[in-house]
């Protein structure tokens, strides 16, 4: 009999045993290492065993008594220190071993961060069966804390299953979004969603600096200086195939032991399966394709033919309560479209990814049934032109005509739900309509549907069009974009009313068309949000345009223009000085503005950073030309010098450009202050303008001229300069929690009323929470861009990731 | 695990009824007496009223009720329960959305000697408190729950509330840090099955049986998913998880096992959305003597069906 050596008692050299001995139980005459003290078991059921959901007997797959039938010789414990090809023998630390053929099982080993205190004690991987039993043990004690780094499939269930024992359990994870490399954003999103239900904490983007501790782990340090307890920390941020012994005894390696399609490494007496091996390039981590190598060594030691093929693979999470499931490619590429499919209710997302007339990813959340099917489609490469229509419906929907909405919704029956949020069913949505609600308003009011998340109100119109006929007419609010049939109010209020403060939770919640929005809806949703929740909400540079990202405004050149502030349309000789030289050192045109401000124009896009860092060292700070934001503030010199002046205009118009400068607003914001009447600022066509008079101030809003030419109205006047600086910033802040994205304030005054918003600012405890909130926001955004920029090691720092499935903004 | 299946089994539960409603009353629709004959035919002629006796009170208030002590209680079966050697009951109320669909009634007897425990643990300010439970002899367990509370996601109730599906834990007492195993440890409680019970009013329920080895619930537990969202359109189940004395792990992540409506008992849950007890016919009980086959519904729809045999 020849005598085969296995080297790695795992999953996959477990199941090249299976198809040897079915084939040829009499072929070989086994050694089977291991360097842990146990056989084969079920690696990837181990999270449940972590979980107390599963024991280890039941993941146990070969059994002392399997063995023993198979006649193997187990040297479990015993680590093999070397392979001596010459004379086909493997040397284990408690003797050699002769071999005709070697396979090579030896798996991978976790990547372990070089970060200091990796090598405390109660800093764990998250590899075998000795790993979990030590995650129990922690487990054990009360209140104990642990971290996870890393936020792929094993790292969360490892979290999963630390929680279910009773642990407070953080994880943090480098990336914007968790299990990146299976989910996309999304998902990702309800994912974190799900798990922070669980009350595991997660933290992304979280780059790890330290772990701390004397004896032991006692904490993690982020790089941003955050500070975590953790009496374990787990790290489960990779796998590195384990080549060590293949590499030692010279067989061709590469990241791994390569192989060819027979599963035979450089040595045609040695073989090697499982995560140690690289095959045409490719690493492994999932167990599908490790069974296939299985499959095909088995035949190739029984000189069989068979070849490996690399074949498309899905991704399951083990953490009970969480259905997810990915195949395939999800990137966002030319030529490729989605078919995308949310119901908030529901907590779903389905994504199907095409190429052509052929399906080439899938993601999906919250429901999986139909996960086996797509998976078949991408692996089949099926032409799917014939069902696109009703795809995303899964196998069940194939086959019939696509579905005229409107037929659909008359042939519901009346317990059909229409309103998953409310409960409301249609029969109770036609009794309304029936009792005479007539209109949309009227059946939100009457049975509350589509009254929480407002993702049904299609639907509810579409029961209104069917139980009224032509008496009701389906209404033409105009949505924000394609990717929604909500409007920008609609929107508004659903991120205050449900809270949402990410992106993905906007594209979730209210049911997105598309995977990330588009060029329109991305820019108003960032600054909704980071207008509603200024310290949670993290602004995207991805969603703004062009000029917004760069910071400077891009001229019909394509070269930029760079303006610093000039607080109130002031400035010095020294300031004058340093844009002149600035001017001359980088060739620019200058060029005095109708705000007020100095502006050089034909900056190349390679010297911003430079010019930047020179007027930054003047004292100058950017003057946001080019932003949704504070513009100018113009002055006249008032009672300082003119003759006519009533008040000091200038020391106004600069405390309130010092207030309100860096915030952003739904579109851009210019005031003037003027000293008197005369009006020499123009105060009285700026979307804010105070006119100084005798008495006090006349604070005006609503103007433009521009396209429109429109003079102020009247918002109110006060005595002090404090009054008109709050119900300004008041003014400003009601603006911008409320207005449409890319409406002036006028645009915005002519939807809603001057006496609406006039009677919420008139009262105090109004104004002052918006004064409040106001300087909340700025607390985070008054801050100069240039200054963040203008170094060259910062800015390549601060450089933000970009994510190359998201289009810029243009 | 127990790999013997002993004949002369003590089960925790001596007695598991199911009450359906039929027009205004609540009817019997099958049960488990385990010989009690006299209490099951006093049973038999028994209808309750909402708010009547103890099936009536679960469906009233909405939610599981246990009660411990039948003497001038609202226990209407109180003569027999107590010739029987009954003494303690919970009943569980099926809601399908708003709709009751049934109550299931378990009773248990002789305190002294039988250990194990049913648990009705409540949602409080956040955190899932003990309601009430049952434990029989295990008397330093009862009280180490009573005084346990449970965040999301953490113990058995947390893990069943945070994931809103049903968990079984393994080895709760053995080695491994169950948040009460040093007491579920002495109390011998070996396997924990954990359910959400949805309740139309108000509140957040979840039921948990542990079972013992010495007096057990049940030797075989199953859970079947039989959501949209995994199962697909088709009315049909597949076994997510299972534990049994006698044929080891259920569960078998390549082959997995389906069923569909009205096939067997689980198929019988599947197409009538109601407990079924099934007894005296083991070829139907996966060789035991009977089966509790529990359905819980969420958001109106049958999404799993638990199942517990002994």
């Amino acid at each position: 009999m020849k005598k085969l050596v296995v080297i790695g008692a795992g999953m996959a050299s477990g199941r090249v045993l299976e198809h040897l001995f079915e084939s040829a139980p009499d072929a070989y005459e086994v050694t089977l290492f291991n360097a842990e003290n146990r056989g084969n078991y079920n690696r990837i059921m181990l999270s449940p065993v972590l979980s107390g959901e599963k024991s280890y007997e039941e993941i146990v797959t070969h059994d002392e008594a399997w063995y023993a039938a198979n006649k193997v010789t187990c040297r479990f414990g015993e680590h093999v220190v070397g392979i001596d090809r010459a004379r086909k023998v493997v040397i284990g630390q408690n003797g050699e071993v002769p071999f005709d053929k070697l396979l090579i099982a030896t798996g991978s080993a976790p990547f372990i961060i070089p970060v200091q205190g990796k090598d405390l004690p109660g800093v764990v991987s998250y590899r075998d069966l000795d790993d979990t039993e030590a995650m129990i043990e922690a487990a054990g004690t009360r209140d104990a804390k642990a971290v996870v780094i890393g936020g792929g499939l094993l790292g969360l269930e490892a979290a999963a299953g630390l929680r279910l024992r009773g642990m407070d359990v953080t994880v943090l994870h480098l990336m914007g979004h968790l299990m990146e490399r299976q989910l996309d954003e999304a998902a990702g999103y309800l994912l974190k969603r799900d798990l922070e239900k669980r009350g595991i904490r997660v933290i992304t983007r979280a780059s790890t600096a330290a772990i701390l501790g004397e004896e032991r782990v006692e904490g993690v340090l982020l790089e941003d200086s955050t500070g975590l307890k953790a009496d374990l920390v787990v790290m489960a941020v990779g796998i590195r195939p384990e080549a060590r012994l293949a590499t030692d005894a010279g067989l061709e390696t590469g990241r791994a032991i390569v192989v060819d399609a027979q599963m035979v490494t450089s040595d045609p007496d040695i073989l090697a399966v499982g995560e140690c091996v690289e095959f045409d390039g490719n690493l492994f981590g999932l167990v599908a394709p490790l069974y296939d190598q299985a499959k095909v060594a088995a035949a190739t030691l029984l000189g069989e033919p068979s070849a490996f093929v690399m074949r498309e693979t899905a991704t399951k999470l083990k953490v009970t309560g969480c259905d997810l499931f990915s195949a395939g490619d999800f990137a966002e590429k030319d030529g490729r479209e989605d078919i995308v499919y949310r119901d908030p209710g529901r907590g779903i997302y389905k994504r199907l990814v095409l190429e052509g007339e052929k399906l080439v990813g899938a993601v999906m959340y919250g429901d999986t049934a139909d996960g086996g099917w797509f998976h078949g489609l991408i692996k089949d490469q099926t032409d799917i032109s014939e069902m696109r229509e009703t795809l995303i419906f899964g196998p069940a929907y194939q086959g019939g005509a696509a579905l005229d909405p409107m037929a659909a919704v008359a042939a519901l029956p009346a317990d059909a739900e229409i309103c998953g949020c409310n409960g409301v069913c249609k029969g109770r949505i036609v009794e309304a309509i029936e009792g005479g609600a007539h209109s949309l308003d009227d059946v939100r009011a009457v049975t509350k549907a589509s009254g929480s998340c407002g993702t049904c109100t299609g639907l509810v119109e579409q029961v209104l069009a069917v139980t009224l006929g032509d008496a009701f007419e389906l209404p033409t609010a105009k949505p924000v974009c394609g990717c929604t049939d909500l409007t920008h109010e609609d929107v508004r209020r659903l991120i205050k009313a449900q809270e949402l403060k990410s992106q993905p939770a906007v594209w979730q919640e209210l049911g997105w068309k598309t995977p990330n929005g588009c060029h329109v809806c991305r820019p108003a949703v960032n600054f909704y949000l980071l207008a509603d929740w200024p310290l949670e909400y993290q602004d995207d540079p991805q969603s703004r345009f062009v000029n917004e990202r760069n910071h400077a405004n891009i001229q019909k050149d394509g070269t930029y223009s760079v303006m610093p502030r000039m607080w109130g349309g002031m400035t010095n000789p020294e300031e004058l000085i340093a844009i002149a030289e600035a001017a001359k050192k980088y060739g620019a045109t200058v060029k005095v503005t109708g705000g007020q401000r100095i502006d050089l124009l034909g900056v190349k896009k390679e010297d911003l950073p430079a010019i930047w860092a020179d007027l930054n060292g003047a004292g100058m700070v950017s003057g946001h030309a080019y932003s949704k934001g504070l513009r100018t503030v113009k002055t006249c010199v008032g009672s300082d010098w003119c003759r006519f002046g009533t008040q000091d205009s200038t020391g106004l118009g600069i405390k309130l450009e010092k207030r309100l400068w860096g915030s952003w607003t739904p579109h851009k914001v210019k005031l003037a202050v003027s000293g008197c009447p005369r009006n020499c600022a123009e105060a009285t066509c700026k979307d804010v303008g105070v006119v100084c008079v005798d008495s006090g101030y006349q604070v005006g809003v609503g103007g433009a001229a521009g396209m429109d030419v429109k003079e102020t109205e009247r918002l109110v006047d006060v005595a002090t300069e404090e009054e008109a600086i709050e119900w300004t910033v008041a003014f400003v802040q009601l603006y911008r929690e409320n207005a449409k994205y890319l409406d002036r304030p006028y645009k915005w005054i002519a939807k809603v009323g001057l006496d609406w918003v006039k009677e919420v600012l008139s009262d105090p405890a109004e104004r002052a929470a918006l004064v409040g909130r106001f300087d909340i926001s700025q607390s985070v955004y008054q801050k100069d861009p240039w200054a963040e920029r203008a170094r060259p090691e910062a800015a390549r720092r601060f450089l933000p990731l970009a994510d190359l499935t998201l289009e810029a903004a243009e | 695990m127990d790999q013997a299946v002993g004949a002369d089994v003590r089960p925790f539960i001596q007695v598991s009824e199911v009450w359906v409603p039929e027009g205004d009353r609540l009817v019997l629709a099958g049960g488990c007496y385990g010989g009690l004959d006299a209490f099951e035919a006093s049973s038999r002629h028994e209808s309750f009223a909402k708010g009547e006796g103890l099936p009536g009170k679960a469906w009233d208030e909405a939610r599981p009720v246990v009660l411990k002590g039948f003497e001038g209680s609202y226990f209407k079966r109180t003569e027999a329960a107590s010739a029987a050697g009954l003494t303690s009951a919970v009943a569980i109320p099926v809601f399908a959305g708003a709709k009751l669909k049934a109550v299931l009634v378990v009773l248990c007897g002789d305190d002294a000697n039988r250990t194990g425990a049913i648990e009705v643990w409540q949602e409080k300010d956040g955190l899932l408190m003990l309601d009430d439970g049952y434990y029989g002899a295990a008397k330093h367990f009862e009280w180490v729950s009573q005084h346990t509370h449970f965040p999301r996601g953490q113990g058995l109730p947390g893990g069943v509330w945070a994931s809103e599906t049903p968990m079984l834990m393994r080895d709760l007492g053995s080695g491994y840090r169950f948040i009460r195993s040093e007491s579920a440890g002495r109390a011998g409680l070996t396997t924990g099955l954990g359910l959400p019970v949805p309740a139309p009013l108000k509140g957040t329920y979840v039921l948990t049986l542990l079972s013992a080895r010495g007096t057990p619930i049940a030797r075989r537990f199953e859970i079947w998913d039989a959501r949209d969202a995994k199962v697909g359109k088709e009315n049909e189940a597949v076994l997510i998880d299972g534990i049994c004395a006698r044929d080891g792990k259920l569960w078998d992540e390549d082959n997995t096992r389906r069923v569909a409506a009205w096939q067997g008992v689980i198929g019988r849950v599947l197409g009538t959305g109601v407990p079924v007890v099934e007894s005296g016919s083991p070829g139907l009980t996966a060789g035991y003597d009977s089966v509790v086959a529990f359905p819980i519904h969420r958001g109106g729809e049958l999404a799993h069906v638990v199942a517990w045999y002994i």
